[in-house]
């Protein structure tokens, strides 16, 4: 490391200055900056039709930020307890988590999406004319809400795997101790297994949050707002496929390559911290 | 005469068609160090786990400093009187040596963070690495691992050690400095039950060795007689082998 800054004066440089250090440190940075600049100079250009299609799209961008945080971190929740549950004794807990986490990889997310909007309330409608009872009978699906749900029901399966193998790629003996030592098992997750196992599984989980993102697309098919809704209006108000779609792809882009750059940072500094 | 620290009936476990123990006896008194030895694979290791429940076993009974292990209180109970040593560390690898001592003090034994410092404190000095408290396990030798692990079960303040083969992997230039540590540990009147080949240690500390072989206890004796005079053909078939390494 010492070695490192001495034969190289600008890495030096970069931890002075510190608003570029990030740039210095990961190169890959001026990829989003190259997007970025190349939005910014469509849009400035050539305002008819790029300025239109980014203002046209604004809430668009927001509602895919919305719909992929708030799934991404509930689905960390429920991929932890899928992830605990498919190593439990219990045989009825393991069986649960096990069942849910097969069926669900099992179906394509569109198809779960599509379910969950269309065929889910009509079964909840049913049950409430079958207990007589208002509010169910008279249930509609919020778009929003209902995407959260399916891409958080969807990833929490995959999440449920990758949770149990970072559980597992630690030693025995790290429980063991912790159990030796008079900590219950709960104490010796809590403060030994899980801490150890998070590090394992940072990078996939990194890749989850991309992957989510991108599978946040589907969710224009089941009414939401999102950038490719938004990108499919323009298009059909003003017929300029071509365009649209390239600055559709440029945002997702952006948002995409800032994201990995986010997960890599955090990746790195979780390493520095051993 | 008080009664014995450690109980141990007619003990049997078996891992699917491998009996492991086949009716283990053993009644350790309080401040005795034994020694067990035995070939692989003859059950010692088993033996240590289920005294302190890291293991089940299906019949039999082990009484721990008068608590019977059988449900889940008096396990927890029993872990914290019971300090166990393994053949690998297992030092917490995401914490320092510091926060590995004090870890079990803060949660188990409730202790403020400030004794709990003090005591880890203290017990890195008589392990003789004081200057390692802020070194991630990952950056000591073999030797200096098994060494926090010491202190870490002691920081428990046990009234029982278990060591497993606490040097087996050690480099030999690292093996002297554990068994310093355990030999001192057994002077100032540690109850110990420590699975090893060193016979150096064997017959500096210990009261008593044991030979286990097939999971069953074969012969036990003073450390003098078990290795100039065993009475029994199967341990001087096993002496015969260590001793000529
Ligand atoms: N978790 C387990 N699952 C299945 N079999 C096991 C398990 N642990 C131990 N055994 C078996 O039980 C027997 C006793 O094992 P144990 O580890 O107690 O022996 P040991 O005397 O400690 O041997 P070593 O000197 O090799 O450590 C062996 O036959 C072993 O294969
Ligand atoms: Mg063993």
């Amino acid at each position: 490391m010492d070695k490192q800054l001495k034969d190289n004066p600008n890495r030096e440089l970069s931890f002075v200055t510190g608003g570029e250090v990030n740039i210095r440190q990961d190169p890959w940075w001026w990829l989003v900056a190259v997007v970025i600049a190349v939005v910014a100079l469509l849009v400035m250009l050539q305002p008819v039709p790029f300025k239109e299609i980014v203002v046209f799209a604004r809430d668009g961008i927001l509602i895919t930020i919305l719909v992929t945080v708030t799934s991404y971190f509930l689905m960390l929740v429920l991929g932890l307890f899928g992830g605990l549950g498919r190593l439990s004794k219990n045989k009825l807990v393991f069986g649960i988590s096990t069942l849910y986490v097969e069926i669900i990889r099992g179906i394509p997310l569109l198809v779960q999406l599509i379910a969950w909007y269309f065929a889910s309330p009509v079964l909840i409608q049913k049950i409430g004319l079958w207990l007589n009872f208002t509010p169910l009978i008279t249930y509609r699906a919020n778009p929003i809400i209902t995407a959260i749900v399916a891409i958080t029901v969807c990833y929490g399966a995959y999440m449920s795997e990758i949770v149990r193998s970072g559980i597992q790629s630690i030693p025995k003996g790290q429980m063991e101790a912790a159990r030796s030592l008079g900590m219950s098992h709960l104490q010796a997750m809590r403060h030994v297994v899980l801490p150890q196992a998070f590090r394992v599984i940072l990078p996939p989980m990194g890749n989850e949050f991309i992957a989510l993102l991108k599978d946040s697309s589907l969710v224009s098919v089941v009414a939401v707002a999102d950038l490719t809704r938004r990108g499919r209006e323009f298009m059909s108000a003003h017929f300029n496929p071509i365009e649209t779609w390239l600055m559709v792809a440029l945002l997702y882009l952006i948002l995409t390559l800032v994201a990995a750059r986010v997960v890599s940072y955090i990746e790195k500094r979780s390493r520095y911290d051993r | 005469m008080a009664n014995p620290i450690i109980q141990i009936k007619d003990v049997r476990k078996r891992f699917g068609h491998v009996e492991a123990l086949r009716g283990v006896s053993l009644d350790i008194e309080e401040g005795e160090v034994v020694v067990i030895v035995g070939p692989s694979g003859s059950g010692k290791s088993t033996l240590l786990r289920c005294i302190n429940r890291l293991e089940e076993y299906e019949k039999g009974s082990i009484i721990v400093d008068g608590m019977l292990l059988d449900n889940n209180q008096n396990i927890n109970a029993v872990r914290r009187e019971v300090g166990m040593v393994f053949q690998s560390f297992n030092l917490f690898a995401h914490l320092t040596v510091m926060q590995n001592l004090m870890l079990a003090q803060n949660i188990v034994r409730k202790r403020s963070k400030q004794e709990a410092e003090k005591v880890s404190r203290e017990l890195l000095v008589k392990v003789g690495i004081p200057e390692k408290a802020k070194s991630y396990p990952s950056q000591l030798s073999g030797g200096q691992q098994q060494r926090v692990a010491i202190a870490r079960a002691l920081a428990m303040n046990p009234k029982v050690m278990l060591f497993d083969e606490p040097t087996s992997a050690l480099d030999p230039e690292m093996i002297k400095e554990v068994l310093d540590v355990m030999a001192s540990l057994a002077g100032e009147g540690m109850t110990m039950l420590v699975v090893s080949h060193e016979m150096g240690f064997a017959r500096a500390a210990a009261n008593r060795v044991i030979f286990m072989d097939e999971g069953q206890i074969i012969e036990q004796a003073t450390p003098d007689e078990f290795f100039t005079n065993p009475t029994q053909e199967r341990t001087r078939l096993f002496l015969s082998k260590i001793l000529h390494l």
